[in-house]
C-alpha cells in the first residue's frame, strides 16, 4: 500500500470540494441554519419523566405515592437513599426527591422541613417538569399546626443537579445530537454522490486500471471526507458554543474521536449505497431509507428507551443512536473516552463493517 | 515486475476467448496477437465487442473461457498495471480540477513523484499542446481539449502499451489528424497502441486491424492485406465482404468457424 496514492486520492477529493462552493456552503452553513431555527422553535420536549422518592421513615413513607398527585406524564417510584445517585447516573430516573428523617417531626413542631431535589439535568425538559411538580407538591403538603391555629407550614426545597444546571435548555441537550447527525448525513450524501460521479464520468475505470488497490481507494476517500466532517463538526461546535451560547462540558478531542468513527462509517456506507444508484436522484431516494429512521429513532425526538420493542431493537443497531449517547455524554456530562467506550466500540465496529461492504462493492465493479 | 516479458513475446496474446454476460455472448472464440510498437486497430460497429475486449485486456473482467496474456502476464493481473495506459471512451476527468491537477493526480497514482512528476506533466502538456491552458479547470474546456487532456492522462506515466477506446469520437477532423500524429510518434518510441474506432477511414492508419462483428473476429491483418483479400479498395466494402463471408460460412456449417489468425 502506498501512502502517496492514498494521499493523492484524499487531496483530490478535498480540492474538488473546495472548488464546489455550493456544496461547501451546504456543508457548513446548513447545519448552522437548522440549529438556529431549532433554538428559536424549541420550547421543551415532553417525554415520560420519572421522579424517584426517598421517603421519610414511618407511616407517611409507606403510602407516599398515593398521597402525591402527579400528572400522567410523570412516573413516581419509591427508592432508598443509597439507590439515589447510582440510579440517576444510570438514567433510571430523571430526579430524586429526598425527604429528611426529621420530616414529620419538624412539621408537627411548626417548623419548615427541607426537601432535597436532585435532578439528572441532561434533559432540560424533564428537569423543568420536575421542578414545577415539586413546587406544587410542596404546597399541598402544607400541614395544619397541632396547636389548632389556622396557619400552615410549607416545606422548603433545595435543588441540585448531577449534570448541567438550571440554565440548561433543550438546545443544550440537542446540540450534541446534531453534531453527530450532520456529520453522518452530509458525509454519506457527499460520498455517495462523489462516488456516483466517479462511475458516471468514467474516472472509476481509470482508477481501477491504475496500480491502485481497493484499500488505497477506500482509505483515500475516508481521509478526504473525514477532513470535511471534522471541519464541519468544529464549525458546528464553535457556532453552538459561542453564537448560540449552548452550555458545554466535554473534551473536544473525544468529540472528534466519536465524529471520526461515525464519519468513516458514513463514507463507506456512501460508497456501498452508490453502487445501487444510477444518478443523483436515486441517491436522494435512499435518504428516507438510510437517514430518516436514524433521525426518528436515534434519540433525537423520542428517548430510545421509551420506544416500542421492535423499534428499540432497530435503534440499537443504528450508529446514530450510539453516537448520540456518546456525544451527549461528552458534551453534557463531561465524559471521557473510558465512559463512552462501549458506544465507541460499536461505532468503530460499524465503520469496519461498512469498509468491508464498500470494498466488496468495489470488487463487483471489476467484473 | 518481470523484465523477461520484453521484446521477444508479443505484448498481447488473446487465445480463444469467450465472454458471456448472462445469455448474451459478447465475444465468441476470439484469438489475436498484437506486436510490439504497432498500432492495432479494433474496427467494428457499436456493440461488436470492442469495449468488452479492451476491458478484459485491461484486467477489468475475466473471460468466460480462453486466455489473455498482456505484457507476459495472464490477465487479469495487477502486476503490469503501471506499464499500461488507458484512454476511456468518455473523457473521464475530474471537472472541478485543472488540467495540471488531473495530470498530477493520475501521475501520482502511477508512482510519479516530485521533479519527475513535474517533468512528465510539462512534457505531456506540450505533447497535447495545452501548456497555455494548464491551470484551467476541465469544465471550462471545449470537448476537443478535454479529449486531449484525457489522452494526456493515459500517457503521463510513459506506458509501453496504451489502450484507446474510441479516442476520436466527437472530435473535429483537424484534431483527429493530430491524434493520429501523436500515435505515430508513440509507435516510433516503441509504444504499442490498441485503438478501437468505428471510423473506417481511420483504419488505414493502423499497422494491423481486427474486424469485429457480433463478438466474432472476422479477420485480423494489415490494411493492405485486407483490401487485397477482399478485392475491395474501400474499407466499408472490405468490411461487408468479410461479414458476408462469415455469414455464408455460418449458414454452410453447423459449427461457426470464424477466421482466426494472428
Amino acid at each position: 500500500m502506498s501512502l502517496f496514492r492514498v494521499m493523492a486520492i484524499a487531496g483530490r477529493i478535498i480540492r474538488q470540494f473546495v472548488r464546489d462552493r455550493r456544496t461547501m456552503a451546504l456543508l457548513f452553513l446548513a447545519p448552522l441554519l437548522v440549529m438556529t431555527i431549532l433554538q428559536i422553535v424549541l420550547t421543551s420536549s415532553n417525554g415520560s419523566v420519572t421522579l424517584a422518592l426517598v421517603p421519610p421513615p414511618g407511616p407517611i413513607g409507606a403510602n407516599l405515592t398515593q398521597v402525591i398527585k402527579a400528572p400522567d406524564s410523570i412516573k413516581l417510584k419509591v427508592i432508598t437513599a443509597d439507590q439515589a445517585e447510582p440510579g440517576l447516573k444510570n438514567g433510571d430516573y430523571d430526579g430524586v426527591l429526598t425527604f429528611p428523617d426529621y420530616f414529620l417531626a419538624r412539621l408537627q413542631q411548626g417548623q419548615s422541613p427541607t426537601l432535597r431535589l436532585r435532578l439528572e439535568g441532561s434533559n432540560p425538559g424533564a428537569a423543568k417538569q420536575l421542578t414545577s411538580l415539586v413546587k406544587v407538591l410542596v404546597a399541598t403538603i402544607a400541614v395544619p399546626q397541632s396547636g389548632g391555629q389556622s396557619a400552615s407550614v410549607t416545606p422548603t426545597v433545595t435543588t441540585s443537579y448531577l449534570y448541567g444546571g438550571p440554565e440548561y435548555t433543550t438546545t443544550d441537550a440537542l446540540a450534541p445530537l446534531f453534531v453527530g447527525l450532520f456529520s453522518f448525513f452530509f458525509v454519506f450524501l457527499l460520498t455517495s454522490v462523489a462516488f456516483l460521479r466517479e462511475r458516471s464520468q468514467g474516472t472509476i475505470e481509470r482508477l481501477l486500471v491504475a496500480p491502485v488497490t481497493r484499500t488505497e481507494l477506500v482509505l483515500g476517500y475516508v481521509f478526504g471526507f473525514t477532513v470535511f466532517a471534522l471541519a464541519q463538526s468544529a464549525v458546528i461546535l464553535l457556532y453552538v458554543i459561542f453564537a448560540l451560547r449552548v452550555h458545554y462540558a466535554g473534551n473536544p478531542f473525544v468529540i472528534f474521536l466519536v465524529t471520526a468513527a461515525l464519519t468513516i462509517g458514513g463514507v463507506n456506507l456512501g460508497i456501498f449505497i452508490s453502487a445501487f444508484a444510477r444518478n443523483e436522484l436515486q441517491i436522494v431516494q435512499f435518504i428516507p431509507l438510510v437517514i430518516v429512521p436514524q433521525v426518528l429513532l436515534g434519540g433525537l425526538f423520542f428517548p430510545v428507551k421509551t420506544l416500542p420493542v421492535v423499534l428499540f431493537q432497530l435503534a440499537n443497531i443504528m450508529p446514530i443512536t450510539y453516537a448520540n449517547v456518546a456525544l451527549q455524554g461528552v458534551m453534557l456530562k463531561g465524559f471521557g473516552v473510558g465512559d463512552i467506550l462501549g458506544d465507541l466500540i460499536f461505532l468503530v465496529g460499524f465503520a469496519l463493517l461498512m469498509v468491508l461492504l464498500a470494498a466488496f462493492s468495489l470488487r463487483q465493479e471489476k467484473v | 515486475m518481470s523484465s523477461s516479458a520484453h521484446s521477444d513475446v508479443a505484448p498481447i496474446v488473446v487465445s480463444d476467448v469467450v465472454k458471456r454476460f448472462d445469455k448474451v455472448t459478447a465475444l465468441d472464440h476470439v484469438s489475436l496477437s498484437v506486436l510490439r510498437g504497432e498500432t492495432f486497430g479494433l474496427i467494428g460497429p457499436n456493440g461488436s465487442g470492442k469495449t468488452t475486449l479492451i476491458r478484459m485486456l485491461l484486467g477489468l473482467g475475466r473471460p468466460t473461457s480462453g486466455n489473455i496474456s498482456v505484457l507476459g502476464r495472464k490477465m487479469p493481473s495487477r502486476q503490469v498495471a503501471s506499464r499500461i495506459g488507458y484512454m476511456t471512451q468518455s473523457s473521464a476527468l475530474y471537472n472541478e480540477l485543472s488540467i495540471r491537477e488531473n495530470l498530477a493526480f493520475f501521475g501520482t497514482l502511477y508512482g510519479l513523484r516530485g521533479r519527475r512528476l513535474k517533468e512528465r506533466i510539462a512534457a505531456t502538456l506540450s505533447l497535447v499542446e495545452l501548456a497555455a491552458r494548464a491551470d484551467s479547470p476541465i469544465q471550462t474546456l471545449s470537448g476537443g481539449m478535454r479529449q486531449r487532456v484525457s489522452l494526456g492522462c493515459a500517457l503521463i506515466h510513459e506506458p509501453e502499451l496504451i489502450f484507446l477506446d474510441e479516442p476520436t469520437v466527437g472530435i473535429d477532423p483537424e484534431l483527429r489528424l493530430a491524434f493520429w500524429e501523436y500515435f505515430a510518434q508513440l509507435n516510433q518510441r516503441g509504444v504499442t497502441l490498441v485503438v478501437s474506432t468505428h471510423h473506417l477511414d481511420e483504419a488505414a492508419r493502423c499497422n494491423r486491424l481486427g474486424l469485429l462483428r457480433f463478438g466474432r473476429l472476422l479477420a485480423a491483418d494489415s490494411p493492405d492485406a485486407l483490401r487485397a483479400r477482399s478485392g475491395q479498395q474501400d474499407f466499408e466494402q472490405a468490411f461487408l465482404y468479410f461479414a458476408q463471408q462469415a455469414e455464408t460460412a455460418e449458414a454452410g456449417e453447423p459449427t461457426p468457424a470464424a477466421e482466426k489468425e494472428a
